[in-house]
């Protein structure tokens, strides 16, 4: 089994039959791995979910804006029936940076109705609205309009895990979980609002805007927590659409169990 | 050789070579996205560039590292070794664009910068699944960029083989990295056992590539020398060695390659200078030792390449008694004339 063959670069013809062979089928090898590879890590993946950002289209909505505690516009949708549309801000940010133009003619907001043009992000009945000009969130009506106060339901506790809901209603897949991680931090650490995503055995999710115990934003003191299996403690209240949930963070528990809302 | 660093030259093989890469990864890139978009078809486009690149990038890291082991094996694989830089750059290349693309999608627009918040978004250091995996794609991704950016011939002349040599050991790093990222980041989440086994069985394969192929070439470095009364080592008999070619022999350390041409016998260090080859594997072409990696040459009497080239290697002294071959340890300095060893005609 003796090789005589002896490939130079640059010496013509020097590239034997045996060598030859080698190479080729080890071409079709790699090649047959490739094609294997691509196979595998694009089908197994996991399902994505159908949310929507809407990157490239701009919608205007009218509403009164509210902070509880976190900027919201409350839009009417039909009559006796109200939707509150979370503000955003561009990038990882949340809608504040991008209401201080308009501050500068109302000290207060809280009740006043304003236009804003922005991008919407909508996903199973919640939505979203990124703000990335100033100049385009304009004061319609500064009389103040009666907000409804948010009713107590009870003290639950829930399994879930935090998200940030900027990437997990629509901007990003997975917007949720190990891989999206960093990017939810960075998210609610620019005032993103946190929420809890649960999801019962009917895969039924709910969704809860997260607070203090005082209804105050919290953002720093979450960050370690999101994006991992927790069990959660709080009060619950009803604001329209949107569940809030009042909690103390010591009462925040991390689980080992994946949470449901990966299926 | 040395003068000249386009000396590699870009002939057909190596065009058709470049071809082969360059049409494989847009395969790919193309199955992943067809792929995805029938089955899953509700993926962001910046997802789908995400995937598709950072497992086209592991994949062509495979096959990298199997070259190297295949061709000490068998030299019938040395033509792809002796290319293998293509493949490194566009490996590079194809990992660059999906850690810089992670770095925009998930750091960038956000209240601190990209690099400060790849560090501490994700602050479970201590953790083992919950460990910041990006990080370890980033360190991964700044030795390949070394190493891609110090491929050419230019660095390897101004960086000294040696040092060149270790920056490129360096890929054994950034494959234990990238194999930590992958395992501690997208496997967490997305945990199919058939990418988990596909990448499984790859680093089985690598390693024991490795494994086998060191194991042989730790026989050839136990081979026992004896001394005669001067300290000269006995090596081997004569027809032990085939005509223009040579055996290699460790000694003191040293792996040194004696060659048999013209009825002579001469022996040199058996480093090339290029990119450090096994001059012993090589051949006697026109009378030079030429390098079976990339076909630099050098005279086996004064272990030089010839003009213009400037390339030297150390030489050694031979003696032959009774078909018995024996070699004086101590090396001369690089390039210098040694007589060669004359073989009885009987
Ligand atoms: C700055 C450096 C890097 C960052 C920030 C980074 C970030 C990420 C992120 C966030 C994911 C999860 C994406 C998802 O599944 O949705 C991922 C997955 C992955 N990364 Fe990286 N990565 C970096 C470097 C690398 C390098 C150098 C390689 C290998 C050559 C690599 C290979 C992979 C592979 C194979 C996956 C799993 C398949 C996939 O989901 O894309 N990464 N990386
Ligand atoms: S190592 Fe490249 S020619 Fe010897």
């Amino acid at each position: 089994m003796k090789n005589e063959e002896f490939y130079v670069p640059y010496i013509e013809g020097s590239l034997g039959m045996r060598t030859k062979r080698t190479l080729k089928r080890f071409v079709f090898i790699a090649l047959f791995l490739l094609i294997l590879g691509a196979l595998l890590f694009s089908y197994f993946q996991n399902t994505f979910k159908n949310s929507t950002f809407e990157l490239t289209k701009s919608t205007e909505i009218t509403g009164v804006y509210h902070e509880s505690p976190y900027p919201m516009l409350r839009v009417q949708i039909d009559e006796n029936t109200y939707k509150n549309i979370i503000l955003l801000g561009f990038g990882k940010m949340g809608a504040h940076p991008f209401l201080k133009k308009i501050r500068k003619e109302a000290i207060t907001l809280n009740g006043k109705t304003l236009k804003i043009e922005g991008n919407l992000i909508y996903y199973n009945g919640k939505t979203l609205l990124q703000i990335t000009d100033d100049e385009k969130v304009i004061m319609i009506n500064s009389s103040i309009t009666k907000l409804p106060k948010s009713k107590a339901i009870s003290q639950m506790s829930f399994q879930g895990e935090i998200i940030d809901p900027k990437c997990y209603f629509g901007v990003m897949k997975p917007g949720f979980g190990k891989i999206h991680r960093s990017c939810a931090v960075r998210c609610i650490s620019g005032g993103v609002p946190p929420i809890l995503a649960t999801s019962d055995t009917n895969n039924i999710s709910q969704y809860f805007l997260i607070t203090d115990m005082n209804g105050k934003p919290i953002n720093n003191d979450i960050l370690p927590f999101i994006g991992k299996p927790s069990e959660i403690t709080g009060i619950v209240e009803q604001l329209e659409d949107w569940y809030i949930l009042k909690i103390n963070m010591e009462s925040f528990q991390l689980i080992s169990e994946k949470s449901n809302i990966y299926d | 050789m040395g003068l000249n660093y386009q000396f590699v030259l870009w002939n057909k093989h190596k065009k058709m070579y470049d071809k082969i890469i360059v049409l494989s990864m847009l395969l790919y890139l193309i199955l992943f996205a067809v792929v995805t978009l029938v089955f899953n078809s509700e993926t962001s486009i910046e997802t789908l560039i995400l995937r598709a690149f950072g497992s086209l990038a592991i994949v062509l890291l495979h096959i990298i590292l199997v070259i190297g082991p295949l061709s000490r094996l068998n030299t019938n694989f040395l033509p792809i070794l002796y290319n293998r830089r293509h493949l490194g750059v566009s490996m590079f290349i194809t990992a660059l664009i999906h850690g810089g693309f992670a770095l925009i999608q998930f750091h960038a627009l956000g209240n601190t910068n990209v690099f400060y918040s790849l560090f501490t978004s994700n602050l479970d250091y201590n953790s083992f699944t919950n460990f910041p995996f990006q990080v370890l794609g980033f360190f991964a991704l700044l030795i390949l960029f070394a190493m891609a950016s110090t491929s050419h011939d230019f660095f390897l002349k101004n960086l000294s083989p040696t040092v060149w040599k270790r920056l490129h050991m360096l890929v054994y790093l950034a494959y234990a990295l990238i194999i930590g990222h992958v395992f501690l980041g997208a496997f967490q989440q997305e945990t199919s056992p058939f990418t988990i086994g596909f990448l499984s069985v790859g680093f089985i394969v690598v390693g024991s590539l490795h494994l086998i192929s060191s194991f042989r070439e730790a026989k050839i470095d136990k081979s026992i020398i004896d001394k005669d009364a001067q300290g000269w080592l006995k090596v081997c008999t004569i027809d032990e060695i085939d005509d223009d070619r040579a055996k290699i022999f460790t000694v003191q350390n040293e792996r040194i390659a004696v060659f048999k041409y013209d009825g002579k016998l001469s022996a040199v260090h058996n480093v090339c200078k290029h990119q450090g080859g096994p001059l012993g594997e090589g051949k006697i072409i026109d009378g030079c030792i030429t390098c079976p990696w990339h076909g630099y040459q050098y005279l086996p009497h004064n272990g030089q390449s010839p003009p213009p080239f400037t390339e030297k290697v150390a030489t050694y002294e031979l003696k032959l008694l009774e078909n018995i071959i024996y070699i004086n340890p101590k090396a001369f300095e690089e390039g210098t004339e040694v007589e060669p060893t004359q073989i009885q005609k009987t």
